[in-house]
């Protein structure tokens, strides 16, 4: 370390302030969004549940429900944490001051209340993952410029040589949604006055440059992101460093390449051209390396450290989220290939393997952080009660089986239905034996989600008392990061 | 503290622009999520200048307060 | 090695340059060939744009998410063709800002749905859809019965439509609203509705005023009836 790094040494005064904020709204929509889940999960046992039309109609509220996973609950996380982290790891203040932190925190879930409240109120641009209308998406391109304004500036203003490799991760996470939802909503507005706009691109090519955006959002949102959160409270938790620096760099480099390319396969069969799908195939498998290079990285980081399993219940969190991250990210490849997509494309296989990312990986990993997080933003030793949260990771993760499981078994029952032909070479079944057939694991389905939410609640209460009553005082274990050096 | 108040003095003054953005959004509003958002654009801006004012007070407040310690 | 990975650690805007081209390339070399390759869409006869009821029609089935439970994609799958019809062409959803293709299916596939059932069919489905598929799960729409269709901006529609690609012509914007009551009127005449837009379908208007769902049954009345396969030589259809 150099002669100024360690003359600059004095503790720098961090914005906390603004990444609590994020903590307490990371754990409220998270807690509306699997509400919302369970709610819509109902929809689709029993039908009676559409019982205030239209406002509660599924075709209205799954987008409140995605949208609220992903961008209010998984939104909130990474910006929280990617705060948290750039200000530690560059050994620096938040750039722009507590006005631009405020403002990206309340222009963010001013965009998220916006947005649930025009969906429920039937505007939509019918994008899935990007429904709201072009109003809403120039402000959330607003909040997104100072969100990179306030993380760039800071890393430009570190007092560490090194940039660590979480803020790789969330650099390309923040430049990356930048782009995608851009393009992706290119538009023209019927009005200045009007919430309705028709898009610049349309059938084939609005289908590709939509699933380019809905793959990527997986991609670079939910992964990527995600991924940052990976590379720095696992190795905090553990207290060990990274795995391999090496292979850091080349998972992350690899990573965000063929991501990108792989959208088509959502499109598979259809009317885009062939050498289009052929080209998302091949990279999707491809991009099975790079993920388990990042799955590896996370899970040895923990070499040595195997025992802190068993002592620290949210470090399990983390760990798990690693080992479903590894197993979605091999689902998706072999989903990906065109002859296993015939059959899987449309039925609940895919909603079951979007869980296992969602459920197993994102919001595992966000409730490892949490854990993490909260007593070190409140000023507190640890946490309230290491029992309830061994309960609230054996509630959800029971969930998650119950979940994927009945997904699987439904997705491929309706696959398997749906091209199933009878002696005389008739299609054997209507479309409707499908539904009905799968009734029973629509109802485990939601079994499964009720136990996720459930073990949710656990944890709110768990971080209420936290913040209330666990005694005060300086977080134990803080653990060197190196890399590179 | 520059930087403090340079950013809350630009934040300030985009918000306000948001906020009149807001005004004729729902002036001119078809349909009833641009009048609700432009109302709530508006509404928004106006809490969060009040936000930065008092940050402003509060900022100035703890300052005298070391001051006379 | 000459290239020292350090060099994009010391430098943020290198960084964030380096991962910007990472992430452009992919997207740029698959989508903008879509757009000159020529045959990305097949030529074929019939596709037209939408008939200004069939349009607000459409902007009724994309405000309630029917595209989350029905997709309009048949795929070029032995199964899907039979249960379906004809797999769907790109030039059928040519002039559709945006595509509905969906991703799950919750419910069946729409792409052909067109001149399957009778307008009272979709009536009946539509406010319970329960009263003539028991099983089924889908919530009820007799709100749109109810509710007047608001369509004095319909030419602004068609305007923004033609500004992303889509023929309209003067005529066509200047007729917007007369072609739209048109349809929703039995005892009207439609020579020029159905000389603009080929088979538009014609719906009863059962209450005073044009109802949302008029406009939503017009829409699905014309679901993949546009192209008559009977013209089409299969050889031409080779991607």
């Amino acid at each position: 370390m150099s002669a100024a790094a360690t003359a600059s040494l004095a503790p720098v005064e961090y914005n906390d302030d603004v990444v609590r904020k994020f903590v307490i709204a990371t754990v409220f929509w998270g807690v509306v969004g699997f509400l919302v889940g369970v709610f819509i999960a109902a929809e689709l046992a029993w039908p009676s549940f559409n019982f205030w039309a239209p406002y509660l109609n599924f075709g209205r509220l799954r987008p409140v429900h995605t949208s609220g996973v992903i961008f209010a609950f998984g939104g909130s996380a990474l910006i929280g944490t990617s705060f948290y982290v750039v200000q530690r790891t560059c050994r620096a203040r938040l750039f722009g001051g507590k006005a631009l932190a405020d403002f990206i925190f309340w222009g963010y879930q001013f965009f998220i209340v916006m947005a649930a409240l025009s969906y429920v109120l039937g505007f939509s641009k019918s994008r899935e993952y990007s429904e709201p209308e072009w109003h809403l998406i120039l402000w959330l391109v607003i909040i997104w410029v100072a969100y990179l304004v306030a993380f760039v500036g800071t890393l430009v203003r570190r007092a560490e040589p090194h940039i660590y490799v979480a803020n790789w991760f969330y650099l390309s996470f923040i430049l990356t949604i930048a782009m995608l939802v851009i393009v992706n909503n290119l538009a023209i507005p019927v009005s200045v006055f009007a919430a309705k706009s028709y898009s610049l691109f349309a059938g084939a090519q609005d289908a590709l440059v939509q699933w380019w955006y809905g793959h990527n959002a997986v991609g670079f949102f939910l992964t990527a992101g995600f991924l940052g959160m990976m590379y720095y409270f696992i190795p905090k938790a553990a207290g060990r460093p990274v795995y391999s620096y090496r292979l850091s760099i080349i998972h992350f480099w690899s990573l965000i390449f063929i991501y990108i390319w792989a959208g088509p396969h959502h499109l598979h069969w259809t009317a885009l051209p062939d050498w289009t799908q052929t080209m998302g195939e091949a990279f999707s498998v491809m991009l099975w390396m790079p993920s388990w290079g990042g799955m590896i990285n996370g899970l040895m980081t923990l070499s040595g450290a195997w025992d802190k399993l068993r002592t620290d219940p949210g470090l399990r969190f983390s760990v798990t989220a690693v080992g479903f991250y590894g197993m979605s990210t091999f689902e998706g490849p072999v989903m990906s290939v065109r002859t296993v997509n015939a059959l899987s494309h449309y039925t609940d296989w895919t909603i079951g393997h979007v869980h296992s990312g969602a459920l197993g990986w994102v919001a595992f990993i966000t409730f490892g952080a949490l854990y993490y997080l909260v007593p070190a933003l409140w000023g507190k030793t640890e946490m309230y009660s290491r029992r309830l949260i061994a309960w609230h990771y054996w509630i959800s993760t029971l969930g998650i089986v119950l979940y994927i499981t009945s997904m699987w078994v439904a997705g491929i029952m309706e696959g398997l239905m749906w091209r199933a032909y009878d002696a005389q070479g008739f299609l054997q079944y209507s479309f409707i034996d499908s539904v009905v057939a799968v009734h029973p694991l629509m109802v485990v389905r939601l079994v499964g989600g009720i136990f996720f939410l459930t073990g949710a609640l656990i944890m709110v209460y768990n971080m209420v008392m936290t913040v209330r009553r666990a005694p005060a005082g300086a977080l134990a274990a803080a653990t060197p990061l190196a890399v590179g050096d | 503290m520059d930087e403090e108040r340079v950013s809350a003095v630009i934040i300030g003054v985009l918000m306000a622009l948001f906020g009149l953005i807001g005004i004729f959004l729902a002036a001119g509003a078809r349909d009833i999520e641009m009048s609700i958002f432009g109302f709530s654009l508006a509404g928004f801006a106006i809490a969060f200048i009040f936000g930065l004012l008092r940050s402003h007070y509060d900022m100035i407040e703890a300052r005298t307060g070391e001051e006379g310690r | 090695m000459a290239f020292r990975h350090e060099v994009l650690e010391k430098n943020a805007f290198l960084l964030l340059v380096a991962a910007l081209v990472t992430v452009a390339i992919g997207g740029m070399v698959e989508i903008i060939p879509q757009f000159f390759i020529e045959n990305t869409i097949e030529p074929v006869k019939g596709v037209r744009p939408y008939s200004p009821l069939e349009l607000a029609g459409r902007n009724i089935y994309i405000r309630e998410g029917c595209y989350l439970c029905h997709s309009q994609q048949i795929r070029a799958l032995r199964d899907e063709v039979e249960r379906y019809g004809h797999y769907s062409l790109a030039a059928e959803s040519m002039y559709d800002h945006p595509f509905q293709w969906g991703s799950k299916r919750i419910g069946p596939d729409l792409a052909r749905v067109g001149g399957k059932y009778s307008n009272d069919w979709h009536y009946a489905h539509l406010r319970n859809p329960q009263s003539v598929v028991p099983e089924s799960l889908m919530p009820s729409y007799a709100f749109l019965e109810e509710r007047p269709l608001d369509y004095a901006h319909i030419a602004d529609d068609l305007i923004t439509n033609r500004k992303v690609g889509v023929p309209y012509s003067d005529e066509d914007v200047k007729n917007a609203i007369a072609d739209l009551e048109a349809q929703a009127d039995p005892n009207a005449d439609h020579t020029a509705l159905l000389k603009r837009y080929p088979k538009a379908v014609i719906v009863p208007k059962n209450g005073q005023t044009i109802s949302e769902m008029d406009a939503l049954v017009a829409y699905l009345q014309m679901l993949g009836t546009l192209v008559d396969f009977k013209d089409v030589p299969e050889e031409s259809l080779d991607r």
